[in-house]
């Protein structure tokens, strides 16, 4: 990196540091505040100046730094003609805007934020001019878009200034944000961000798959950035703000950010078909449209802005032929139109500032109160025009000469005839804006007395109308820098010859014909203003207002019936998107062809299958009755266990009609304090949809189950078959997986278990305490429900039972380790002969006779199992190994003792106390309903009937 | 248990150890006065466990035969998790408490949802992956229900809870398809049976069902429907803390599973991960623009923003890990802001989630504007806002795996999606007139807001390094 290389990055970083003063600055003073913003654009244009001659020489000045490299992005800016030309417009009519701004500001206004955004807006135009990194030109573009939308809101008690603000921001920054597609679309495809070498592979750019879409991403972001059609409404709202912002902004750099980016891409895009029509034909329709409504404008800045978004649509149209010749004329045009619209912005600021109003009806005969500002405004104008002499003339002439041989889908006139109407509204608005404003008699009724404004407020478009002449006499004035640009557009080196005489060209007749016809417009504008104002027209700004409310109600329409609320909704999406989700991978994996026969079916097995069915849809049918469906689950449960039996697995079998049995039974006494139907809530079209879903599911699940059933897979069971008997010392393999493989698992499930009776037990002393404790009080039990609520036979049944369910429960746990059994299912089997119990005899009978508290019982149980599995630590083991041996006691047989016994007491305990723990929950709430309290094991004991005969006949 | 099994665990043990102890401490002592104390501690613990595994000695290995990786990606992930959480919960504290929410389980079980998150991106087996999660789903579904008073908090803690037990059931049942089919729950074991061409049905099954209830976490579209509820019903420090850590655990954990265990089929999940992507992006984006309500509108904003983050995965490769997890820590940071800045919008002492109720903001209180411009400016994914070069960086993966497609749907999305945050900037600078916000905010809430606001802008520098950290994370996961 040379001088040269430092030099820009100085150039390109002194915008921002300068943007720190003004904000402080303020209270200094307004023209130390504009001092100040004035010296980092001098001093950046001054380094520029001496960067020049090299780059008029042709070479390209080039500086980076190593920014973020992961991500592709470098500080990299270079310099060439095109830059150059950009720059020197950025920071040249930068310099006059200031002066202009310091004069045309009230003292009101915050001078000092205005400097800043103005500061910062430069410097992000700059960086977008010199950037040699596409992605970094990414990051300035945006920068532009947010500094215009402070400077567009500048204003913030204008009301369409806001909105206005809005709008261009959301037009702007969105077309920005499309562009990063394209971008890194073109990364891609060149191998690197860099904007040399994506020139450089304009070839390979245009041959891959992916050109069109990234040229509309692309195209997306320069047209709105230019305000073309049809994004071209922003632009125009956009003039709420001051006039300094308009004149820099919109007529003089940002606006031309996506021409700027047009030509920047030539190289690497142009050239195609898909280029021509898309870029010409958008130029030219909004060259046409723009002239046209800039005609009927009655706002002074309104005509000027529609009159710009015709002027960029020129450019882009010229962009778009993708010829040389027509790359020549875009870039000599950008300087004029540069020139004379910044000027006559200027100028409508300053007929604002003078005579408050910017409305043209209200306006006339200022020629003879401003002289001077009619003499600059009317220069501009005629250049804006046209008119020869005035530098505008040359560059159109040059348009109109590429549009005269330039065919649209083969059709020869069309271009040169809509080119030529373009033209002829831009001369008849042009000189609109001469005669409606400063011709005429002078006027009695302006807001305000007007005269010209103090000479550094008319200075600066004085000095931009002066060039408009200059250029306009002696054309190859512009010449060296015009071919630095064009060449760096185009690629190729370019000398141009740019002279105001042609000769008698078509263009010239084209340009007669659309001057004498401006005129006759102009002479016709009253009549046809009004047809204008009568005829119904499509308002871009209502469309858009329209499509942004109809975006609002779609948006609003998706998620009202997308999140509506309901849960059953949300369950229903997610088992819908699950069910689709295994559709896509069943039919994405290949599936072998099944390796096993079906089992055959008995008719018993069949006879169960359909029972299942049956009682599964029953359940379905009849959930409303709680208790009903609660009685048919439990037979589901039974034909499970059945099931399990049947396919020789008895351990499962057991646990599973142990734990259904209790589980039924605390449900059933959990039910008793609840209503006993469920309210309908659901529509019939619901209750359709969610059995279609759940058909689908199930069906889904099933049909998963059922292949893989059908197919030989190295499954994890046979390991644990292999080691249960020589590892763990069982042969009851579930067993031996509970206690000793996953012995850890156990353990946890232990403990979790017993938080539950924990908070069973919790919760229904908090609801005793709570409002739920009212509601239970009002419980009225149906007066046919039985008197006898502890009938003796079922007193005495349950007493019988008892010591054999316990020998049973102890026979079933001391088998456990190789035959079905174990300490889980003999805890369950001694809690259902105590549930049993507490049924028939009333809970606070047994209560009284029992010797354990349920918490501890809980707790010891945990215990046990953790000293037992900590106990293999003292062996030198991991936590839970079991160990086991053999035992001979005279006369027993010799039998195996594993610690894993032990393990399983614990699991016992802690099972047998957690579901005792629920049962006593349960009747603490039963005897806050009202539920009496029985001191006798059975209502009606015969005993106490006997002796009470006996004491009626002692007495 | 080795010398090296303790290393690894450490922190998770220490937070977890911490946190039970001090809910004894509180219960035997202040209660519910002493919740300052108990969330100022809670937070220094976390940042100290996130320097002590940022800055400590980095040591890879599987600890306990395997159930945790102890690698940088791990480590990228826990710092995310262990700094947002403090964040969060340092900016809420006060919002909280003037709610009369201030009670000293909330520290705790945030505490507790952490070490749940900290074992989830460590997972290196389903049985840890599915205990990560599960710690980390109980303390959010009591959390979210935290105002036991509040319809719409118990309601969306109800649903919270219904939706994540499904989103369970299914990452159980592909978890359990895979152990069956791959013989083991390890991730090693599941990469290597997966691996050599042609994954089984089974396998792919498994899979599938793990992805689905990981979306759910993710709240990728489709299984997205809580989003909006919860994040609306729970109080606003506690959707706070939704937005942020849980995400980067969850997206951390994904491509734990993707990467980890199933590797070796990039082909078979990357267009499943692009579709979410693609259908989170726009549904989020579209979804937001109708919506009147700021946490609404913020969760269908993490809707999208989570879409994006998607798209890194779909990339499948180490660059797209990587702008996954830089996304990621970006996209924590810019909702500690704004969120530290919901919080506190309130009208005479009542919380307001109103968008209408910005309206002409900046004229009161011009720098916390500032501040809300710059992060939602960010969120919009507008350069030169850090939240650009997140979502550069996923688009940019995007288009490096040939995924062209998807990264124009992404650029598509990001256009629609930014409309809606600019709106809110424009009620706030130019609004109506009309009755005013006001955000009240304890200094810590302040600092949020502004430090995030300012990492945003001074993070184009360098962004803070997080790359590196991140590319050597993403290296770590996918070698």
């Amino acid at each position: 990196m040379g001088d040269g290389g430092v030099f820009l990055f100085v150039i390109a970083l002194l915008p921002f540091i300068g943007a720190l003063v003004p904000g402080v600055m303020i209270r200094a003073g307004r023209n130390a505040c504009a001092t100040f913003t004035a010296v980092p654009t001098a001093l950046a244009l001054i380094l520029l100046m001496l960067l020049a001659p090299a780059v008029l020489r042709g070479e390209v000045i080039e500086a980076e730094l190593v920014w973020l490299p992961q991500l592709g992005l470098s500080a990299s800016f270079f310099l060439d003609g095109l830059g150059l030309l950009f720059a020197a417009m950025i920071l040249g009519v930068g310099l006059l805007i200031t002066l202009y701004a310091r004069f045309y500001l009230s003292g009101d206004d915050p001078m000092g934020q205005f400097y800043t955004y103005l500061l910062l807006f430069q410097g992000a135009m700059l960086g977008i001019v010199l950037s040699n990194n596409i992605l970094l030109l990414l990051i300035f573009w945006e920068l532009t878009s947010l500094s215009s939308f402070l400077l567009i809101g500048y204003w913030k008690h204008l009301p369409e200034g806001r909105r206005g603000a809005r709008m261009a921001l959301a037009v702007t920054g969105g077309g920005g944000l499309a562009m990063i597609g394209g971008m890194l679309i073109l990364g891609n495809i060149a191998g690197s961000y860099n904007l040399t070498d994506i020139l450089a592979s304009g070839e390979a750019i245009r041959a891959s798959e992916w050109y069109l879409p990234a040229l509309i991403l692309i195209l997306i972001g320069a047209f709105t950035k230019s305000a073309q059609f049809p994004f071209h409404f922003w632009l125009p709202h956009a003039m709420a703000a001051p006039t300094p912002v308009s004149a820099y902004l919109h007529s003089a750099t940002m606006v031309k950010a996506g021409v700027f980016l047009l030509a920047r891409m030539w190289p690497a895009l142009a050239g195609t078909d898909a280029w021509f029509y898309l870029v010409a034909t958008t130029g030219l329709v909004t060259m046409v449209i723009g002239a046209v409504i800039a005609l009927f404008k009655d706002d002074l800045k309104a005509l000027l802005a529609f009159s710009t978004v015709s002027h960029l649509g020129l450019l882009t149209m010229l962009l778009g032929f993708g010829t040389p010749a027509a790359a020549v004329a875009a870039v000599f045009h950008v300087i004029n139109h540069l020139t004379f619209k910044a000027a006559l912005f200027m100028i409508a600021g300053i007929v604002d500032h003078e005579t408050h109003t910017r409305d043209i009806k209200r306006l006339g005969g200022l020629a003879r109160l401003m002289p001077v500002t009619a003499v600059i405004g009317t220069v501009a104008a005629l250049s804006m025009a046209g008119i020869p002499l005035f530098n505008g003339f040359v560059s159109k002439e040059m348009m109109l000469e590429e549009a005269a041989h330039t065919a649209w889908f083969e059709n020869p006139w069309i271009v040169p005839a809509l080119a030529t109407l373009g033209a002829l509204f831009s001369v008849a608005y042009s000189f609109r804006f001469i005669v409606h404003v400063f011709g005429g008699p002078v006027r009695d009724d302006y807001p305000r007395q007007p005269h010209d404004p103090p000479a550094g407020m008319y200075l600066a478009p004085a000095l931009l109308a002066v060039i408009v002449v200059l250029i306009g006499v002696m054309p190859f004035l512009a010449e060296p820098v015009v071919a630095a640009a064009v060449s760096a557009v185009t690629g190729t080196e370019m000398s141009p010859y740019l002279k105001l005489w042609h000769g008698l060209t078509p263009a010239l007749w084209l340009s007669i014909i659309a001057v004498l016809g401006g005129a006759v417009l102009l002479w016709l504008h009253r009549p046809l203003a009004r047809a204008w104002d009568a005829a119904p027209r499509p308002e871009a700004k209502a469309i858009f207002d329209a499509i942004m409310g109809a975006a609002v109600r779609l948006s609003r329409m998706i998620s009202e019936t997308l999140h509506d609320g309901v849960l059953s909704r949300y369950l229903a999406i997610m088992v819908a998107a699950s069910v689709a989700l295994g559709a896509i991978a069943w039919s994405g994996g290949g599936l072998a062809a099944p390796t096993r026969t079906p089992l055959p079916v008995p008719p018993v097995v069949a006879v169960g299958w359909v029972l299942l069915i049956v009682a599964t849809a029953s359940v379905v049918i009849t959930h409303r009755h709680r208790f009903q469906s609660l009685v048919i689950i439990s037979i589901i449960g039974l034909m499970i266990s059945v099931g399990f039996v049947y396919l020789s697995a008895p351990d499962l079998a057991l646990t599973q009609i142990s734990v259904e049995t209790v589980t039924i039974i605390l449900l059933l006494l959990a039910l008793h304090f609840l209503p006993k139907q469920t309210p309908v809530e659901s529509s019939p079209a619901r209750r359709l949809r969610d059995g279609l879903l759940a058909l689908a599911a199930g069906g889904g699940v099933g049909a998963v189950a059922y292949a893989f059933l059908l197919r030989d897979v190295d499954a994890i069971s046979d390991y644990h078959l292999a080691n249960s008997y020589e590892g763990g010392g069982g042969t009851n393999v579930v067993n031996v997986i509970l206690v000793d493989f996953r012995g850890f698992d156990t353990y946890g499930e232990i403990i979790v278990l017993g938080i539950a009776g924990f908070v069973i037990y919790a919760l229904t002393e908090a609801l005793l305490n709570g409002t739920a404790s009212r509601r239970l009080r009002q419980i009225e039990y149906e007066p046919d429900r039985s008197r006898d609520r502890h009938p003796l036979m079922m007193v005495i049944a349950t007493r019988v039972m008892m010591p054999i369910a316990v020998v049973v429960g102890v026979y079933i746990f001391l088998r456990g380790h190789n035959q079905p059994g174990g300490g889980f299912v003999a805890g369950l089997v001694i809690s259902i002969a105590l549930l049993m119990q507490y049924m028939a005899s009333g809970f606070a009978w047994a209560q009284a006779r029992r010797k354990f508290e349920y918490h501890s019982l809980i707790g010891s149980g945990v215990v046990i199992a953790g000293l037992t599995g900590a106990g293999a630590w003292l062996a030198g083991k991991p936590f839970l190994t079991s160990a086991f041996g053999y035992v001979h006691f005279p006369p027993i047989e010799e039998f195996e003792l594993a610690t894993a016994m032990l393990f399983d007491l614990g699991v016992f305990l802690a099972v047998l106390g957690a579901v005792m723990l629920m049962l006593h929950s349960l009747s603490r709430l039963a005897r806050h309903a009202g539920e009496t309290v029985n001191l006798e094991p059975m209502d009606f004991d015969p005993r106490t009937r006997a002796e009470a005969e006996a004491d009626g006949k002692g007495g | 248990m080795t010398a090296f099994d303790l290393q690894a665990i450490l922190p998770e043990l220490l937070l977890a150890v911490f946190a039970m102890f001090a809910l004894l401490a509180a219960v035997y002592t202040g209660k519910d006065k002493a919740t300052p104390l108990v969330t100022w501690a809670t937070a220094g613990v976390m940042l100290a466990l996130a320097l002590f595994i940022g800055l400590g000695e980095a040591v890879n290995g599987r600890a306990f035969g395997g159930l945790l990786f102890e690698d940088a990606y791990g480590r990228f992930a826990q710092v995310g998790i262990l700094v947002a959480a403090a964040a969060v919960l340092l900016a809420g504290q006060d919002t909280l408490v003037r709610r009369g929410l201030g009670r000293f389980e909330y520290p705790l079980l945030i505490a507790l949802a952490t070490v749940g998150m900290m074992i989830m991106v460590s997972a290196g087996d389903l049985m840890t992956l599915y205990m990560g999660l599960e710690l980390q789903s109980l303390a959010l579904y009591v959390v979210a229900a935290m105002r036991r008073d509040g319809v719409k908090s118990t309601e969306a803690g109800m649903k919270y809870f219904i939706l994540g037990a499904l989103s369970s059931g299914l990452l159980l049942y592909g978890a359990s398809l895979t152990y069956g089919y791959a013989g083991t729950t390890g991730f090693d074991g599941i990469l290597a049976a997966a691996s050599g061409g042609e994954m089984g049905l089974g396998l792919l099954f498994g899979l599938t069902f793990v992805v689905a209830g990981l979306a759910f976490k993710v709240s990728a579209v489709p299984f997205h429907m809580w989003t909006p509820d919860v994040y609306e019903g729970a109080p606003t420090p506690v959707t706070a803390f939704f937005a942020t850590a849980p995400k980067l655990a969850a997206m951390a954990l994904f491509g734990r599973v993707l990467f980890d265990a199933f590797g070796q089929a990039v082909g078979d999940w990357s267009q499943i991960i692009a579709l979410m992507a693609v259908l989170s992006m726009f549904l989020g984006a579209v979804a937001a623009i109708g919506q009147r309500d700021i946490k609404r509108l913020m969760a269908y904003s993490s809707i999208s923003h989570m879409g994006f983050a998607l798209i890194g995965l779909a990339a499948g490769s180490q660059y797209g890990v990587q702008a996954m997890l830089v996304y990621m820590a970006i996209y924590l940071t810019m909702n500690v802001g704004t969120f530290a800045f919901i919080m506190s919008m309130e009208r005479d002492g009542k919380p307001v989630t109103e968008i209408a109720a910005l309206h002409q903001y900046a004229k009161g209180e011009p720098v916390k504007a500032l501040a809300m411009l710059v992060l939602l400016f960010s969120l919009a994914g507008v350069p030169p806002m850090v939240g650009f070069f997140g979502k550069l960086y996923v688009l940019g993966a995007a288009v490096q795996a040939d995924m062209t497609l998807l990264a124009v749907a992404g650029v598509v999305a990001s256009v629609i999606g930014a409309f809606y945050y600019l709106r809110i900037v424009y009620y706030m600078y130019f609004g109506e007139a009309e009755e005013r916000v006001e955000t009240p905010m304890s200094p810590a809430a302040w600092v949020m807001l502004m430090g995030a606001a300012a990492a945003m802008l001074l993070g184009v520098i360098n962004l803070f390094g997080v790359e590196g950290a991140a590319a050597q994370a993403a290296a770590a996961l996918v070698n």
